[in-house]
């Protein structure tokens, strides 16, 4: 009697992830096997009809690429570089916040709408603040001597490789903000009262309680962070449309303009396919972390 | 110890000016977007500052402009209609999940909450090239329902897990108590359990729907036709057709900017609860 009831009892349990399931089935997993399978075919929207099994000959072709090499390097350095800043910052911002001040609401309300508002939105603004002729930033700093020509942010290759890693920090730094504040409020006060009467300063309590008690939640925040980062396409391609002249081609940007503008979806799943090899390295340091994490 | 005090009270005024400084700076783009937005035209394509200097530069009239004679409003309108279905039909399908992921054990839940997790990490490219060749098969590219079939399920993982989280939190012994008293499961969990989890479905609210407000990428590859453009590709177009009418554009950017502002401002308990949460947002 026992027995089946609990059998009963867990079907509804199936049931019930039923309509997230298939969902999860038709609009992910079946256009990601899909994927995989365009990536061993040479597909060219232009010239459907030549659609053929091709192996792993464009997997051959973009290794061979001198350009793709380039661009998945600076996909790494791009995303390396966007989440340490994002998290040194957000980790400065929670230590100040971390501390009864006044205001602490609004400033931590303000600090929170860069991740809240629109990218769209956002370089909208960075495009006109970042403008040779009307942007606030070079006016403002040719009026103050620092520069006499203008700087060109994102029409000039090397440094628009910069300025987007910089739009995207901005976007990043509130989450991890956020969420070490959220890991910092939960360490007992009490523990730095005694090391305060132990005569602890401000380093070393941050080195011996701060940042043990944290450890875990900067591991797997970062470790999210970089996967939304490598992923990112909305960024780089509002801003400069991963350009001038390629400069900011990250792999998401890439496997677009190769997919939809030159239709060829073989080579542009292969370079998918790449980022999804990457991710799954990333994924499981990502579970081994949250496991460790569990068991402590 | 009163000296120490003092020198206490000096760094913290310290700390808050120099902070204060700092939002400022970081804040830039939204308050020169803000200052743009309300200068007339010719204010704003002569004068440089990052407010009227005038009161007769002053003006609202770029966001009638916008939202009447350009067809923002339009987009906007999109834009709302795809946030709420999408927020409702994530619900909808992650809330029962939730239910089950926390509550049923066995070899299926253990399995299905870790793929849950893993299903974020799937580059979105990926899936993206394969979801418009079928999407194109099934004539639903430019429509509306193409984006919220796609949104919805991109937000469905990270709703379960958090809806997971609240069911975790209710006693077992409510529903237990209903059955007891000649309720089914299921009807204890909708008449018990699920009234409960109001606040995390609250929480999947919010961010299910700011995300769809957001989202650029997918709506990029799936809505061409300018009747069916969602906020961010009508703003996109804007650029495009009228590069450098910034006061319009401003003025475009600060009303599509004020959902997240008001979201920011109001439901700040369930944005940190959803962040904190492991949060998605990608």
């Amino acid at each position: 009697m026992k027995k089946k009831r609990k059998i009963e009892s867990n079907r509804l349990g199936y049931l019930m992830t039923i309509p997230a399931t298939l969902l999860i089935l038709l609009v992910d997993i079946y256009p990601l096997m899909n994927g995989v399978t365009l990536s061993l075919q040479k597909y060219n929207l232009q010239h459907p009809k030549n659609r053929r099994f091709i192996g792993l000959e464009n997997y051959a072709n973009l290794f061979q690429d001198s350009e793709f090499l380039g661009v998945l390097g600076y996909t790494f350095f791009y995303t390396f570089v966007t989440v340490i800043t994002a998290y040194l910052f957000g980790l400065i911002l929670a230590l100040i916040m971390n501390r009864k001040m006044p205001g602490r609401g609004i400033y931590r309300t303000l600090a929170l709408l860069p991740w809240a508002v629109a990218p769209s939105v956002a370089n909208v603004c960075w495009r006109l603040l970042f403008n040779d002729r009307v942007g606030l930033v070079n006016i403002f700093l040719m009026k103050t001597g620092l520069i006499e020509e203008p700087i060109l942010f994102l029409a000039k290759g090397e440094i628009a490789k910069l300025t987007v890693i910089f739009t995207d920090f901005w976007r990043d730094f509130p989450f991890m903000m956020i969420v070490l504040l959220a890991a910092m409020s939960s360490i007992p006060k009490d523990l730095y009262e005694s090391a305060y009467i132990d005569g602890a300063g401000f380093w070393s309590s941050f080195r011996y309680i701060t940042m043990p008690m944290i450890k875990g939640v900067s591991a797997i925040s970062t470790i999210l962070m970089f996967i939304w980062v490598f992923n990112r396409f909305d960024n780089i391609y509002l801003l400069t449309g991963g350009g001038p002249n390629k400069a900011t081609y990250t792999l998401p940007i890439m496997s677009y303009f190769t997919a939809f503008m030159r239709g060829d979806m073989g080579k542009a799943s292969a370079m998918a396919v790449v980022m999804l090899i990457v991710m799954t390295i990333v994924a499981i340091i990502y579970l081994r972390v949250m496991k460790s994490e569990v068991e402590q | 110890m009163k000296d120490n005090r003092i020198i206490i009270k000096i760094n913290n005024v310290v700390i808050y000016v120099v902070f204060a400084v700092i939002l400022l700076v970081l804040l830039l783009p939204l308050i020169s977007m803000f200052g743009t937005a309300i200068k007339t035209h010719d204010a704003a394509l002569t004068t440089v500052s990052l407010f009227p200097e005038k009161l007769a530069d002053l003006s609202f009239e770029n966001f009638g402009y916008v939202m009447l004679k350009v067809g923002f409003g339009k987009n906007m309108l999109n834009s709302v209609i795809v946030s709420i279905a999408v927020t409702l039909a994530c619900i909808f399908c992650a809330a029962p999940a939730g239910y089950a992921i926390s509550r049923y054990h066995g070899p299926y839940f253990r399995v299905y909450s870790v793929f849950l997790l893993l299903l974020q990490m799937f580059p979105i490219m990926l899936m993206l090239m394969p979801q418009y060749l079928i999407f194109t098969k099934l004539r639903i590219t430019n429509s509306l329902l193409s984006v919220i079939i796609s949104y919805t399920t991109s937000n469905l993982a990270f709703s379960i897990w958090l809806l997971k989280g609240f069911y975790d939190s209710i006693p077992i012994e409510l529903e237990q108590a209903a059955m007891v008293d000649g309720c089914s499961k299921f009807r204890a969990y909708v008449r018990v359990v699920f009234p409960l989890t109001l606040p995390g479905i609250a929480t999947v609210s919010v961010f299910t729907m700011l995300n769809a407000w957001n989202e650029y990428t997918v709506a990029s590859v799936f809505l061409k036709k300018e009747s069916a453009m969602t906020m961010t590709l009508g703003l996109q177009k804007f650029v495009q057709q009228n590069g450098a009418d910034w006061p319009s554009l401003m003025a475009a950017a600060c009303i599509a900017t004020i959902p997240a502002i008001l979201f920011v401002l109001f439901s700040q308990k369930y944005l940190i609860e959803g962040m904190t949460a492991g949060a998605v947002k990608g």
